[in-house]
């Protein structure tokens, strides 16, 4: 690999040498760079390359990698920019539009980033060619801001977007050989595993009080609100505005993660209660225990239901039927 | 007590025919009261179609009636979606529309001339009485509790989940469709235990009938071959399994497949190719179980086994490259985001948007189930004691459902059916045990019990013995009565609170007590009726387009459909634009008149302005560069619209068309939007190529006039400018100095 490219720079240099055009042809100088990822920069050669006049697209990536700068956006995006400028560099391109890939890091461009007054990193700016078919008038750049983790995906079809009309090649994730070996040793480990086990795990498997164990275990969960802590990303609680700890949020469609933990709990008291009274108490043979355990369960459940109704009478303001105790 | 009369009745063969008369007189009250607590919609206000979706219905409804079926099959509909139309005929469910119009020929054929809005009102409480009814049938199944079925029926015929999309005049697909789904779950579990092809192909009736009538029938397509699954899985094949899954795979299939809209779906699609693989796994099974008869060896026996896992592995892996390949379309995206529940907000904003697909707190169950939502998994776990096929059943769909429930609050139908069946088994269970009178021997503590095994649960392992005490019979059973009357209180109070408002027309209460009704919609949809021509094209956001259409029979450019995400983009763009950029897209599209929803002056929240964001970013995911949702909101990241709102804001013409000549209002005051709190800008906002049609009484809906080209030529800020009177500026004013012409 390395001697082809010194061969490439070597065959280049030689047609530069010998070709007509002057020598200064910026765009396959950084091409050759670029090492068919993104050309790495500094203050100078970023300079350089957005100069005008230039005849090429450019995408630059402004970024802080190091992790003094604790930019973690940054590193992370790092692998799918190089995926973006592989993708690109290797793939069947149209030969009208040239783009060109670079990355500037933060260690390496002080003064870049201080001219353009940048206070975020990472940015990407994409520079339209000046002269050249596709030159635009408006030489300045465009800027791409990073609100959140962004997909290569996403910031490849923004650059895509930029560019003129045309095919363009599709971005190429690559394959992960390594992952599908460990995934498949995996599975057949496991399935090994499985099969040597199977007189020891078949008991437990079948076991059907573990079943219902999990089964409420799952709805208890579920109804009582899991999902939305999940999908909305609730806190797991807040504080009441005079240093104590508030465990219900207020309003109807609201809740904190440690509420529905209580829920959750209030609801597993009251249906053990239940199949407590159901089932186990009149499978007591002696008329004193069972007189006592009634008592005790009833009394549970007459507390804690009232209670639960009084929880949900601090999230419904209007609601209007509570139970003795609270 | 018991009188030597009263023994007559209640003891051999008469009591048993007293029996079933007082259950079929108590099953009829049931059905009494399911009915009645949903009419306190109609008695408060009127007889009136709720809500968006129903609208649409009710429309299809008289076009059916109007023009036969077969009109009613190849229905295209070009007041819709103008100018794109909607085959309407081939993208419904009709099994509503058809059943409110059998019902209606059926009434005139007796002689009994009812309107065809009065059945689609009490569809739905009608069909809730069926429910009940259905629930009772299906509850019987697992139990052999005489009170379990009448406890179910009881808890579902008032239960507010249920409730709240059955009230008279919420005429929707879910009207009928919950009566199918729990009358098809009966006759499965009918099929199951008695293995026939008879339950076996109703199953499958219902089923078609279901999906003529719900989307969600895919929710039974799962269902049951998971259920048959988990059979297989536990090792029950019998061949009553093998019975009743085939015939109604086969039939129920065939069946689907006569709905237009659902066609090739159920071969063609991921959310039907588990009905499929276990189709063909039963197959394999059934074969295998077969051979197994003749060839007693063990290895075979291995090897058979070894080569239906391999067969199956295979199957299910040509099932993925078909999916990949594209030949099987891959999960519906509705579908899809249950279980990857951040894939709507990114891929599917319209789906996103809706609010009745956000995911369910913990307060919405406990206030549409009451005390239900903790008898549930008590019942459930009941169910485990004997683990029938049937309760197999019961486990399956209450654990999958309540996980639908918690991601959306919309499916807190298909959870309600379980949670009345397990709460009814756990009640009728504590009651079986305390309502008994006569006292528990000593002696019985000796007598052995049949499930007294070590599959069993570990709380079931003693013989029953029985309560000995009267007092803590009393106790517990006055507890439970307490229990149920809260409930029943609880659902009263619920259903007459919070699902009884048409939402149509909003009720509100004036300072001494007294009702207030506010019917702005209707006002300004009769306005449309009355004063503008019959095919004048109205644009609003896609919420109000079935009631345009419904109320006002105006054509509308998108409706609550949403078939066509790209044309409800177009209307955001147009919505969220500046009025230079809004005006060539409203003549492209021919519109006559906008409509908007404005709640500031009455405190009214669900108007445009709060919906506007969605606007946005709908717009926003088909023109990336023309809309951008952050510059909606200030650099600080608020949303708002006083002074500090951005430009982008303030010349939407969304924002413009809300708040125009809202100042006049306030006299000389500032003006103030009562809904977000804030204080106006002095100056109101200019309109120049709309002008102002019609302003509902309390300004809840503002309608207006796409003013067409300028007679002159202008363009319309300078016409505008001129009838105003400003001096149009001249470019040429700022000249230099003048110079001697020298040729």
């Amino acid at each position: 690999m390395r001697i082809l490219q010194f061969f490439l720079a070597l065959a280049c240099f030689f047609s530069a040498a010998f070709s007509t055009n002057p020598p200064t042809d910026k765009f396959e100088k950084y091409q050759l760079l670029s090492h068919s990822t993104s050309v790495k920069l500094d203050d100078s050669s970023y300079e350089d390359l957005v100069s005008k006049p230039r005849d090429y697209y450019s995408a630059i990536i402004l970024t802080a990698t190091e992790a003094r700068y604790g930019c973690v956006i940054c590193r992370e995006f790092q692998s799918e920019w190089e995926i973006i400028s592989k993708s690109w560099n290797e793939g069947s391109k149209p030969d009208d539009i040239r783009l060109l890939f670079g990355s500037l890091d933060f260690s390496m461009g002080k003064n870049t980033f201080q001219k353009l007054m940048l206070q975020t990193a990472p940015v990407v700016l994409v520079f339209p060619p000046t002269n050249g078919p596709h030159a635009k008038i408006d030489s300045a750049p465009l800027r791409f801001d990073f609100t959140g983790p962004v997909s290569a995906e996403q910031l490849y079809t923004w650059i895509t977007r930029h560019l003129p009309a045309g095919p363009k090649p599709p971005l190429v994730r690559p394959t992960n050989y390594m992952r599908i070996v460990s995934a498949v040793t995996l599975a057949m480990g496991f399935i090994t595993l499985v099969t040597v086990l199977s007189p020891y795990i078949l008991p437990v498997i079948r076991n059907r009080n573990l079943w219902a164990a999990l089964s409420l275990i799952a709805i208890l969960l579920f109804t009582s609100g899991h999902m939305f802590n999940h999908i909305r990303k609730v806190p797991y609680v807040a504080g009441d505005g005079k240093g104590g700890i508030s465990y219900f949020a207020g309003g109807f469609s609201n809740q904190f993660g440690m509420e529905t933990q209580i829920i959750a709990s209030i609801y597993g008291v009251l249906s053990f209660a239940t199949i407590a009274l159901a089932m186990k108490v009149p499978r007591i043979a002696d008329k004193r225990t069972q007189q006592l355990v009634i008592i005790i369960w009833g009394t549970v459940m007459l507390g804690m239901y009232s209670f639960l109704l009084s929880v949900f009478k601090t999230k419904n303001g209007g609601y209007p039927f509570f139970l003795p105790p609270f | 007590m018991a009188s030597p009369s009263l023994d007559v009745l209640l003891k051999g063969n008469s009591s048993r025919n007293v029996r079933g008369l007082l259950r079929i007189i108590i099953l009829c009250t049931i059905a009494a009261a399911a009915v009645s607590s949903r009419l306190f919609s109609v008695i408060r206000f009127e007889s009136i179609i709720h809500e968006f979706d129903p609208w649409f219905n009710f429309r299809a409804t008289k076009y059916l009636v109007q023009h036969g079926f077969y009109k009613f099959w190849d229905w295209f509909d070009d007041r819709t979606w103008h100018p794109l139309g909607r085959v309407t005929g081939g993208t419904l469910y009709p099994g509503l529309m058809v059943t409110s119009g059998v019902i209606y020929h059926v009434l005139r054929f007796l002689t009994i001339p009812v309107d065809i809005r009065n059945i689609c009102v009490l569809l739905a409480p009608g069909f809730s009485g069926l429910t009940a009814l259905a629930m009772y049938l299906l509850t019987n199944e697992m139990s052999s509790s005489p009170s379990a079925g009448l406890l179910a029926a009881v808890f579902m015929g008032i239960t507010p989940g249920y409730i709240s999309r059955s009230v008279a005049g919420s005429y929707d697909n879910e009207a009928i469709a919950i009566f199918l789904l729990v009358f098809t779950f009966y006759l499965w579990i009918k099929a199951v235990k008695n293995g026939s092809i008879m339950w076996g192909t109703l199953a499958a009736l219902f089923y078609g009938y279901m999906v003529s009538a719900w989307g969600g029938y895919v929710f039974i397509t799962n269902l049951i071959p998971l259920h048959v699954f988990v059979l297989l899985c536990m090792g029950r094949y019998t061949s009553r399994v093998y019975i009743s899954y085939t015939t109604w795979y086969a039939l129920g299939t065939l069946a689907s497949m006569q709905i237009p809209f659902v066609g090739f779906l159920p071969i063609r699609n991921s959310d039907h190719m588990s009905a499929l693989g276990v189709f063909g796994l039963l197959q394999l099974v059934a074969f295998a179980d077969f051979v197994r008869g003749f060839v007693p060896g063990k290895q075979f026996q291995k090897l058979l086994t070894a080569m239906i896992l391999i067969v199956f592995g295979f199957a299910l892996l040509g099932l993925v490259l078909l999916t990949v390949s594209g030949v099987i379309a891959p999960w519906s995206g509705r579908f899809y985001s249950l279980w990857d529940t951040g894939y709507a907000k990114v891929h599917i904003p319209i789906i996103a948007s809706v609010s009745e697909h956000q995911p369910t707190a913990w307060p919405a169950f406990f206030f549409d189930l009451n005390f239900l939502i903790w008898l549930f998994p008590a019942g459930v776990y009941l169910c485990f004691r004997q683990l029938k096929d049937e309760h197999v059943f019961v486990v399956i769909y209450a654990v999958l459902s309540s996980y639908f429930a918690g991601v959306m609050v919309r499916l807190m139908l298909t959870l309600t059916p379980v949670v009345c069946v397990a709460a009814a088994l756990a009640v009728s269970h504590i009651l079986d045990t305390y309502l008994v009178a006569s006292k528990p021997s000593e002696a019985s503590e000796t007598k052995p019990t049949a499930d007294n095994n070590q599959s069993g649960l570990r709380s079931t392992r003693n013989p029953v013995v029985g309560v000995y005490s009267y007092l803590s019979k009393f106790f517990i059973s006055a507890m439970m009565i307490v229990y149920l009357l809260l409930f029943v209180s609880h659902c009263t109070w619920v259903t007459s609170n919070a699902y009884s408002s048409p939402s149509v027309v909003l009720a509100s209460r004036m300072p001494d007590g007294s009702q207030h009704i506010i019917d702005d919609y209707r006002e300004a949809y009769y306005w449309l009726r009355q004063n503008t021509p019959a095919n004048a094209k109205i644009m609003s956001w896609w919420d109000y387009g079935y009631q345009i259409g419904g109320m006002a029979d105006r054509p509308t450019l998108v409706d609550n459909n949403t078939w066509n995400n790209t044309h409800i983009a177009t209307v955001g763009k147009a919505m969220s634009s500046r009025e230079e950029v809004s005006y060539p897209i409203l003549r492209q599209h021919d519109v006559d008149y906008v409509l908007v929803v404005f709640g500031g002056l009455l405190g009214y929240s669900g108007d445009d302005i709060n919906k506007f964001l969605w606007m946005v970013r709908i717009a926003e995911g088909i023109w990336p560069d023309e809309v951008k949702e952050r510059d909606y909101f200030t650099a600080r990241g608020e949303y708002r619209v006083d002074d500090e709102a951005t430009p982008t804001m303030r010349n939407s013409l969304m924002y413009k068309m809300s708040y125009y000549n809202f100042n006049s209002l306030f006299g000389g005051g500032q003006a103030v939007d009562r809904v977000r709190g804030a204080r106006l800008p002095a100056e109101g906002p200019q309109l120049t190529t709309v002008e102002e049609a019609f302003t509902s009484e309390n300004w809840i809906i503002r309608i207006y006039k796409v003013k067409d080209l300028d007679n002159f030529g202008r363009d319309h800020s300078s016409a505008v400018a001129f009838d105003k009177g400003h001096k149009k500026k001249r470019a040429t004013k700022k000249k230099g100095p003048r110079v001697l012409r020298t040729e």
